[in-house]
């Protein structure tokens, strides 16, 4: 599914925030990119779903080589990858309905392909009440899942989420946690980052352990 | 089919964004039509000028009168002389009695020439030229002067070269205005389409990161370019054609005292098309620069 073959990402500005990254992991598997802050963990999350452009080397996703890949074929893969932001990106101007419906507007969907799509996503993050709701009217855990449900509303094979239980209170952070195993059970690839281990405790997957931008050791 | 839906999508997004702000959508498209009218009125007025002068024969011709002295002998030698010369299209030979005819016919003067004892026409002749430069008239027509029993030349081409030069004149004129007033049309949906996506660059952005292609993101601004543009486009045509409506009935009622027939004449339903579609693809060449600029711009930011 994904394969990082001596992968480095520069900054410009000189910041060289992963070094050497060499990485494989297979389709349908759960890995859990564990790390300080500033050890690269979202950069490697970025990378991996085609929101930058490794510095060096290379970066297969679905047998695709990203850094060949033009502008559009970009978008396009895009479109495959489901990815939820540490600070969500959610638009505050529009319901939570419409936030998830975005994705499928992109891609072309007709609305009644759209509303079901959203309706089913909204409900397995459990918002399907609050489809009219405004994101500022939703806690900081609903504003998280609500990130979750637009990721999966295309149906991806790839879910990466970048640090999805910073900030959630434990209870919080293990529900969601949960959220991704399932995801996970039904065959989707899922690639998470936390720097709260804890929160994974109860979670069968394989850990990948970046420092100072350098792949640490691989526990299985 | 998505990719008849994403312009569908793109099509409802920018009429949505339009209706969402009513009276500042009027009045940009106001603005916009405002300006395409003027140059439009004025190619209205240079088509009515040039249809009521068509009416008149502006072909470069000469008049060659005889001596009333001069017998038919004396016409067909200078007949032959005047066919004979290379820049003559046709000679037509008026008689005295037709042109006394003709001038009873046409006038009021019947009376007056029936008291005349005899005939004061000359014989003459009305040569069409091939060429309206006016200095190989001037030397026809000194060489006809020349000829024996020729009273008078008189070379009518003057007034309706100088007719051309100022309908000419008056083309520049309305296509550098229409020019300049259709690069304005541009920088002004440019301007305001560079205000939308700079209001809309949090959703742009997030677009992208969820695999939009900056196509994606241009397109529903450039249906927006193109629609202030058609609107515009047919927002100048009604102006223009209230105006024509408005000096042609004043035109109408002048006509009685002039021998030719003065009217307004409106553009053809083919110019009308082509107004509004260049109108409409300056809208889209005004968005799509706008788009272009503010997405690179975004990109340096990142």
């Amino acid at each position: 599914m994904i394969r990082f073959s001596a992968v480095a990402k520069r900054y410009p500005g000189g910041l060289e925030a992963l070094r050497d990254v060499t990485l494989e992991i297979g389709e349908g598997e759960m890995v859990a990119v564990t790390g300080r802050s500033g050890a690269g963990k979202s950069t490697l999350l970025k990378l991996a779903a085609g929101l930058e452009r490794a510095s060096a080397g290379t970066v297969l996703v679905q047998g695709q080589n990203l850094g060949a890949l033009g502008e559009s074929a970009l978008a396009v893969l895009r479109r495959r990858i489901g990815f939820v932001f540490q600070d969500h990106k959610l638009l505050f101007d529009r319901n939570a309905f419409e936030n998830v419906a975005l994705p499928l507007r992109i891609a072309g969907f007709s609305r009644d392909e759209a509303a079901r799509r959203v309706r089913a996503a909204l409900d397995k993050v459990g918002l399907l009440g609050r489809e009219k709701a405004m994101p500022v009217a939703l806690s900081g855990g609903e504003q998280q899942r609500l990130c979750i449900a637009r990721a999966i509303v295309n149906r991806p094979m790839l879910l990466v989420a970048d640090e999805p239980t910073g900030n959630l209170d434990a209870d919080y952070a293990r529900a969601i946690v949960e959220l991704f195993g399932s995801f996970h059970q039904v065959g989707v690839t899922v690639l998470l980052s936390t720097h709260d281990e804890a929160s994974l405790a109860r979670l069968d997957c394989r850990r990948v352990t970046l420092a100072g931008g350098t792949l640490a050791g691989a526990a299985a | 089919m998505r990719w008849l839906r994403r312009h569908a999508h793109a099509l409802g997004d920018a009429l949505r964004r339009m209706a969402a702000q009513p009276v500042a959508s009027l009045f940009s498209i106001l603005v916009l039509g405002t300006a395409v009218a003027l140059p439009v009125v004025a190619a209205v007025v240079m088509k009515s000028v040039a249809a009521t002068t068509a009416g008149l024969d502006t072909e470069p011709h000469v008049s060659i009168y005889m001596a009333p002295e001069a017998g038919d002998e004396d016409a067909r030698r200078v007949e032959q002389a005047i066919r004979s010369h290379p820049d003559v299209l046709a000679v037509k030979f008026v008689p005295r009695a037709q042109a006394l005819a003709e001038l009873q016919a046409t006038t009021h003067l019947a009376e007056l020439l029936a008291s005349l004892d005899r005939n004061p026409l000359p014989d003459a002749f009305t040569v069409r030229m091939r060429t309206s430069e006016a200095g190989r008239i001037a030397a026809a027509k000194a060489a006809w002067s020349r000829l024996p029993k020729v009273d008078q030349v008189v070379a009518d081409f003057e007034w309706s070269e100088r007719l051309s030069r100022w309908a000419r004149f008056g083309e520049r004129v309305v296509l550098g205005v229409a020019l300049l007033l259709g690069g304005a049309v541009a920088f002004i949906v440019a301007h305001l389409i560079r205000l939308q996506v700079v209001t809309r660059r949090e959703e742009i952005e997030v677009s992208q990161l969820v695999g939009a292609a900056a196509a994606d993101v241009r397109r529903p601004f450039l249906y927006h370019g193109l629609l202030e543009g058609l609107f515009a486009g047919a927002a100048a045509l009604g102006l223009a054609a209230a105006f024509a409506a408005w000096i042609g009935s004043e035109l109408s009622a002048l006509t009685p005292s002039y021998a030719i027939d003065i009217k307004v004449v409106f553009l053809s339903a083919a110019e009308r098309a082509g107004l509004v579609a260049a109108v409409a693809g300056m809208g889209l060449l005004g968005a799509w620069a706008a788009v272009s600029r503010e997405l690179r711009r975004f990109a340096a930011d990142r």
